[in-house]
């Protein structure tokens, strides 16, 4: 890795403090960290990532998905990270604590995104 | 107000009538001895949905499936000659379970016992010291369990006199066929276990009654308008099996980021031509315990297998056609999973809440309206077949 190499792509720069907690690698573990989190880590996290989704989405479709690595892997985890959080954020809202247990019962055991992170 | 000019016409209580209209005995959700029946008279003697043809791509391709109402572990594989078979996960020579693994890639079976190895079609190929045996090789192949395909979906019956899959679909074969799951060739998967019945459960995702109570928030685009409940526009029977049609809400109460996640999975569907098909609005059941929907955007399957008579496995499956190939293509379809999911999640929570009401004992009837004709229909599907075991249990008695 270069010494410089940020954690995302220079234009994402601004998201790179939400990487550790968010940008996980398979599906099961992104469903996982949003039932563990604080309604106030994803309330953060969607103010921040949410306005830029169509702007990161834009930038890694010019790239090839199989080839991402690096900054432009973990900004497509982050963004995939991202799709769980807005259910909690913007649709369930309130319901979110009531409705995170049972969800918790519905174990992800494949999905098309895990293919390539394994 | 008149229903057809504000976008909505319920399907009329009449069309329905001949579903009956009386209570329905509450006992069939949770007594043992009519599960026991259940089993042997319907679970035992339908095609069963067992997977999905793209989980054996190849010769040699298997999965490992494991059928709690049979009893039985089933090795599904593809052979050298490309057709798909179900055998007993069972060595014919003790008994022992052939195969650990849940799937895999193999060109024989080896029994780790005494080492007795079958090829892909079932045959035995080798035992060691196989001389000493007082038994014909020929005699020895794994227990084949029928086994066909429609629309990509596997069925298997455990009755060996069972008529073939597509008659017993009728009609319904070609909507399968029509639908995005026919395609697909990978998919994601989300299991749950329940303390409840399966037809419970099952029942749960056949009427829209309860959208606008339990899913206020993640079910909101169904409901609306001139369709409060978001009822379905038509329902369907096929012999054993049922279809419904979902409501297109003309104005969908969308939020920002759900309108995005859901657009950027468009073009890559468009590209596809997986959208604008006949059966898109289309839930399809087929007897006893599989349903399809036909949604581009959610394309999933949701199968109930009855463990006790107030336990049940769900197999939830969104299937998609091809890879994903860019990040927008991932990104809606992590985003539509994750959404069935939370839906579903609500779901489960008042399913046990029924299930724990029910078994108390405390209602001999339950009540089925004319919008839960769906319900009625498989309740009705199920008792005359449990009734005519019991009955020919009597007579043998």
């Amino acid at each position: 890795m270069m010494q410089n190499e940020g954690l995302l792509p220079p234009a994402f720069a601004t998201l790179e403090p939400f990487v550790e907690r968010w940008a996980l690698p398979r599906t099961a573990d992104r469903a996982a960290r949003r039932s563990a989190s604080t309604p106030e880590e994803r309330e953060a996290f969607f103010r921040a990532a949410g306005p830029r989704l169509d702007e990161a989405l834009d930038y890694l479709d010019a790239r090839a998905l199989r080839d991402l690595d690096g900054p432009d892997r973990r900004l497509m985890d982050l963004m995939l990270g991202l799709a769980h959080v807005a259910l909690a954020v913007e649709i369930q809202g309130p319901d979110e604590v009531k409705s995170a247990p049972w969800r918790d019962r519905m174990r992800i055991v494949r999905s098309s995104a895990d293919r390539e992170a394994a | 107000m008149d229903q057809a000019v504000s976008g909505f016409q319920r399907v009329p209580a009449e069309d329905l009538a001949w579903l009956g209209t009386d209570p329905v005995p509450a006992a069939p959700y949770y007594d043992p001895v009519y599960f026991e029946a259940e089993r042997q008279a319907v679970f035992l003697k339908n095609w069963i949905h067992v997977g999905h043809v793209c989980e054996v791509p190849e010769p040699g391709s298997f999965v490992r499936r494991d059928l709690e109402f049979a009893r039985a572990s089933l090795l599904i594989v593809r052979g050298r000659d490309s057709a798909v078979r179900a055998f007993h996960n069972v060595c014919p020579h003790r008994g022992t379970q052939l195969v650990e693994e849940a799937s895999g890639r193999q060109t024989k079976f080896s029994c780790p016992y005494h080492m007795w190895t079958f090829g892909t079609d079932g045959a035995l190929m080798s035992a060691p010291d196989f001389e000493a045996f007082h038994v014909d090789k020929k005699d020895c192949a794994l227990r084949e369990v029928l086994l066909q395909v429609c629309g990509g979906m596997m069925f298997v019956n455990f009755d060996a006199g069972a008529a073939p899959l597509r008659d017993w679909m009728g009609a319904y074969a070609e909507r399968l066929e029509q639908m995005p799951v026919a395609r697909a060739t990978t998919f994601a998967e989300y299991t749950y276990e329940i303390e409840a019945n399966w037809k419970l459960t099952y029942d749960n995702f056949q009427e829209n009654y309860h959208l606008r109570f339990i899913h206020p928030r993640s079910g909101g685009a169904g409901i609306g308008g001139a369709n409060q409940f978001g009822y379905p526009v038509s329902m369907g029977f096929e012999g054993p099996h049922r279809t419904q049609r979902i409501w297109s809400n003309p104005e969908p109460t969308l939020k920002p980021f759900q309108r995005t996640g859901a657009m950027r999975g468009i073009p890559a569907l468009a590209q596809a031509g997986l959208l604008g098909l006949p059966y898109e609005r289309d839930y399809l059941a087929f007897f006893p315990n599989l349903f399809v929907i036909g949604t581009p955007t959610q394309p999933f399957s949701h199968t109930v297998y009855p463990i006790a008579p107030d336990r049940s496995r769900g197999v939830v499956r969104v299937y998609w056609v091809g890879d994903d190939a860019s990040a927008s293509q991932r990104f809606a379809r992590e985003y539509s999973l994750a959404q069935i999911r939370d839906i579903h999640a609500e779901d489960i929570a008042m399913i046990e809440r029924g299930q724990r009401g029910l078994t108390s004992g405390a209602l001999s009837h339950i009540h089925f309206q004319s919008m839960e004709a769906l319900c009625r229909h498989l309740f009705n599907e199920v008792d005359s077949r449990v009734q005519a075991h019991l009955a020919r249990g009597a007579e043998t008695a």
